[in-house]
C-alpha cells in the first residue's frame, strides 16, 4: 500500500501536506499522530472516498475504485462509517457480502468472530458503541481480505475486546496480510504496532519500526538509588552527565552517561548505590517529544 | 456488467433490510388499494341516492384510477428514502467502500428503485382499480373497457417514474428532508391548486404529476405528451442527482 505525495486541503487548511509513506504486508503498521493530525483524512484518501488535491493512493499497484470486488482485497474501518440505522447486523453484512460475490456463510462466521452472533437480528441504531465497533470490523472482515485498513478500531472497545483485537492483528500480519492501523495514542501502539508512522498536522514526522523509533527519539536514561542523592548528583554532573534529576520516589535520573559510568564515579566518590538501571522513555514522552518539536523532519 | 449485477442485488437486499423503504412499498398498497375501495363504495353510494355531490365527470372506469394517486405519496416516499438512507450515520461511505465506482451505485439504486416501484405498482394498479369496480357494484365497469388498459399502462409507468424522480431529487439534496417538504406538497395539493388558479394554469399543466397525470386518465389525448413531459423532469432529477453524486467527497 503506498502513498504518493498526497495532499489534502479543505478551504484554506492543508489537511494532509504532501505525505507519502508505505505499508509491507507481514506487519502491523501504526499510522499515529495527534488529533486533526490528517489521518483519517489519509485512510479516507487510500480508501477512495476522499479525492485528493494532488499525489496518489495505491493498493497492490491499483488504486482502490479499480479493485474488482474491493472488499474481498481490503477490509476497512472508518471512524464515520455506520450502516443504516434501521437494518439488523445481519441485514448488513448479507448486502455487503452480496455486493461484493461473498459466500454467504461469512457472514455468520465473522458475525461470531467480533461476539455479535447473539445481537445478529438486532437493529443497528440499537447497538452501543463498542457493539458499532465491531459490527464494522465484522464488515471489515468479511472479505477475508489480505489488507487491513481500520481507523481507530479500539474506539469503544471493551478490555477483552481490545486484547482480542490486538491478537487478531497480530494473527493477520503473520499470515503476511497488510495492516494499517491508526490511533492518536502511541502507548495503543506501542502494544500492537511493529512498524510506525508518524504524522501531525498533515507531515510525515517519521517513519520507522517502534523500535527504532525510540532508539532515536527516545530519551535514555539511567536511574540510581542512593542514599546520598545530593552529593551523587553533585559528583556525576561534575563528571558529564547532561542532566539529573530527581524522580519522585527519590531516586535519580541521569541523562547523558552510560550505566557503567555511572556506576564507577559513584564508587570513586564512595556514594553507595542501591539500584541502577537503564532506561528508555515510554513511546508516549517519544510521540508528543517529537510532536512538540514542530514536526522538523530533519530531526528523522 | 456482473459486478454492476451484484451491486444491483446488493442494493436489493439491503432495500429489505431497511425497514423504512419496506414500509413505504407496503404502505403504497395499502393506501391505494383502501382508497379505491372507499372510493367506489362511496360513489356507489352517491349515484344511488341521486346524490348532487357526485362530480360531474364521474366515470367508473377513472374513478378505478383514484387510488393510486394518494398511494404514489408513499411511492414517493420510498424513493426518497431509497437514496436518502445513504446521507444518514455515514452509509454512503460503506456503500462506496463496496461498490466504489460512483457510476456503478448510482446506477444500481435507480435500476433497483425503478424494478422495486414497477413490481409493486403493477399489481396495486390493477387491484386498484378492480377493487373500485367491485365496490361500485352494479355501476362497475370492467378491466377491458375502451382505453382502461392503456390508462392501467400509463399508471404504472407514471408511478413508476415518479418513484425514480424522488430518487434523483433526494440524491441532489443528499437528504430526505427537503425532497419530502417539495414533492409530497406538490403532488397532494400544489399542483391541484396551481391549476385551478387561472394565471397558474399554464405552468401548472407542466409540472412533472400533472403533466404525468394525462397518462392514466382514460381516454385522454395527451398521454404521449404527459408522458414525454414526465420523463424529461424524471431525466432531469436523476442527472442532477447523478451529478450530486458524481462529486461526492468525503
Ligand atoms: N470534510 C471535511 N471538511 C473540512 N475539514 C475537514 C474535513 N475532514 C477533516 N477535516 C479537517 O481536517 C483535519 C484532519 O482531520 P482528520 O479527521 O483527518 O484527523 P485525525 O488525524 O483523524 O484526527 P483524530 O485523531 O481526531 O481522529 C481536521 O482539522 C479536520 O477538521
Ligand atoms: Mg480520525
Amino acid at each position: 500500500m503506498l502513498a504518493e505525495r498526497l495532499t489534502k486541503r479543505y478551504g484554506p487548511a492543508t489537511v494532509v501536506d504532501d505525505l507519502s509513506f508505505t505499508v509491507r504486508p507481514g506487519v502491523v503498521t501504526g499510522f499515529l499522530g495527534p488529533n486533526g493530525a490528517g489521518k483519517s483524512t489519509s485512510m479516507r484518501m487510500l480508501l477512495g472516498l476522499t479525492r485528493p488535491d494532488s499525489g496518489t493512493a495505491t493498493i497492490g499497484g491499483r488504486a482502490y475504485r479499480d479493485l474488482t470486488y474491493p472488499l474481498r482485497h481490503v477490509g476497512a474501518l472508518l471512524e464515520t462509517s455506520a450502516p443504516h440505522r434501521g437494518m439488523t447486523a445481519v441485514g448488513h453484512l448479507s448486502w455487503l457480502a452480496r455486493s461484493n460475490r461473498i459466500p454467504r456463510r461469512r457472514v455468520d462466521e465473522v458475525l461470531d468472530a467480533v461476539g455479535l452472533t447473539g445481537a445478529a437480528r438486532k437493529r443497528v441504531g440499537t447497538f452501543s458503541l463498542g457493539m458499532g465497533q465491531r459490527l464494522g470490523l465484522a464488515a471489515a472482515l468479511l472479505g477475508d481480505p489480505p489488507v487491513l485498513v481500520l481507523d481507530e478500531p479500539v474506539n469503544g472497545l471493551d478490555a477483552e475486546g481490545i486484547r482480542w483485537l490486538r491478537e487478531l492483528l497480530r494473527a493477520k500480519a503473520a499470515e503476511g496480510r497488510t495492516v494499517l492501523v491508526s490511533s492518536h495514542l502511541m502507548a495503543e501502539m506501542a502494544q500492537v504496532a511493529d512498524e510506525l508512522i508518524v504524522i501531525s498536522r498533515g507531515r510525515l514526522l517519521a517513519e520507522t519500526s517502534v523500535s527504532e523509533f525510540i532508539g532515536r527519539h527516545g530519551r535514555t536514561f539511567v536511574r540510581v538509588r542512593t542514599p546520598e542523592p545530593l552529593r551523587a548528583a553533585q559528583e556525576l554532573q561534575a563528571k558529564g552527565a547532561t542532566s539529573v534529576r530527581r524522580a519522585a520516589d527519590g531516586g535519580l535520573e541521569v541523562d547523558g552517561l552510560p550505566a557503567g559510568e555511572v556506576n564507577r564515579i559513584a564508587a570513586a566518590a564512595g556514594v553507595p548505590v542501591e539500584e541502577l538501571s537503564t532506561h528508555t522513555g515510554s513511546l508516549e514522552e517519544t510521540f508528543l517529544k517529537l510532536v512538540d518539536d514542530g514536526g522538523d523532519p530533519t530531526h528523522v | 456488467m456482473s459486478e454492476t449485477l451484484a451491486a444491483a442485488r446488493a442494493e436489493f437486499t439491503k432495500m429489505r433490510a431497511v425497514r423504512a423503504t419496506s414500509v413505504a412499498l407496503l404502505l403504497f398498497a395499502a393506501v391505494s388499494v383502501f382508497i379505491a375501495a372507499l372510493g367506489g363504495w362511496s360513489a356507489k353510494g352517491a349515484i344511488e341516492s341521486d346524490n348532487p355531490g357526485l362530480r360531474s365527470d364521474f366515470t367508473p372506469e377513472q374513478a378505478g384510477l383514484d387510488g393510486i394517486l394518494y398511494g404514489q405519496l408513499a411511492l414517493i416516499v420510498f424513493g426518497v428514502l431509497m437514496m436518502s438512507g445513504e446521507y444518514t450515520s455515514g452509509m454512503m461511505r460503506v456503500s462506496l467502500l463496496a461498490v466504489p465506482r460512483r457510476g456503478r451505485l448510482y446506477l444500481a439504486k435507480t435500476a433497483v428503485t425503478a424494478v422495486a416501484a414497477l413490481a409493486v405498482a403493477l399489481p396495486v394498479t390493477v387491484v386498484s382499480y378492480l377493487v373500485t369496480q367491485l365496490a361500485l357494484g352494479p355501476h362497475g365497469s370492467t378491466f377491458d373497457a375502451d382505453g382502461v388498459p392503456r390508462a392501467l399502462a400509463g399508471a404504472v409507468v407514471y408511478l413508476t417514474l415518479m418513484s425514480l424522480l424522488a430518487v434523483g431529487v433526494a440524491a441532489a439534496a443528499r437528504s430526505a428532508v427537503l425532497p419530502l417538504a417539495v414533492l409530497l406538497p406538490l403532488v397532494l395539493v400544489g399542483s391541484q391548486i396551481l391549476s385551478v388558479i387561472g394565471a397558474t394554469k399554464e405552468v401548472a399543466r407542466w409540472f412533472p404529476d400533472r403533466a404525468g397525470a394525462q397518462m392514466l386518465t382514460v381516454d385522454s389525448g395527451d398521454a404521449l405528451t404527459g408522458l414525454l413531459v414526465l420523463l424529461a423532469w424524471t431525466a432531469a432529477a436523476l442527472t442532477a442527482g447523478w451529478l450530486r453524486h458524481r462529486s461526492w467527497d468525503g
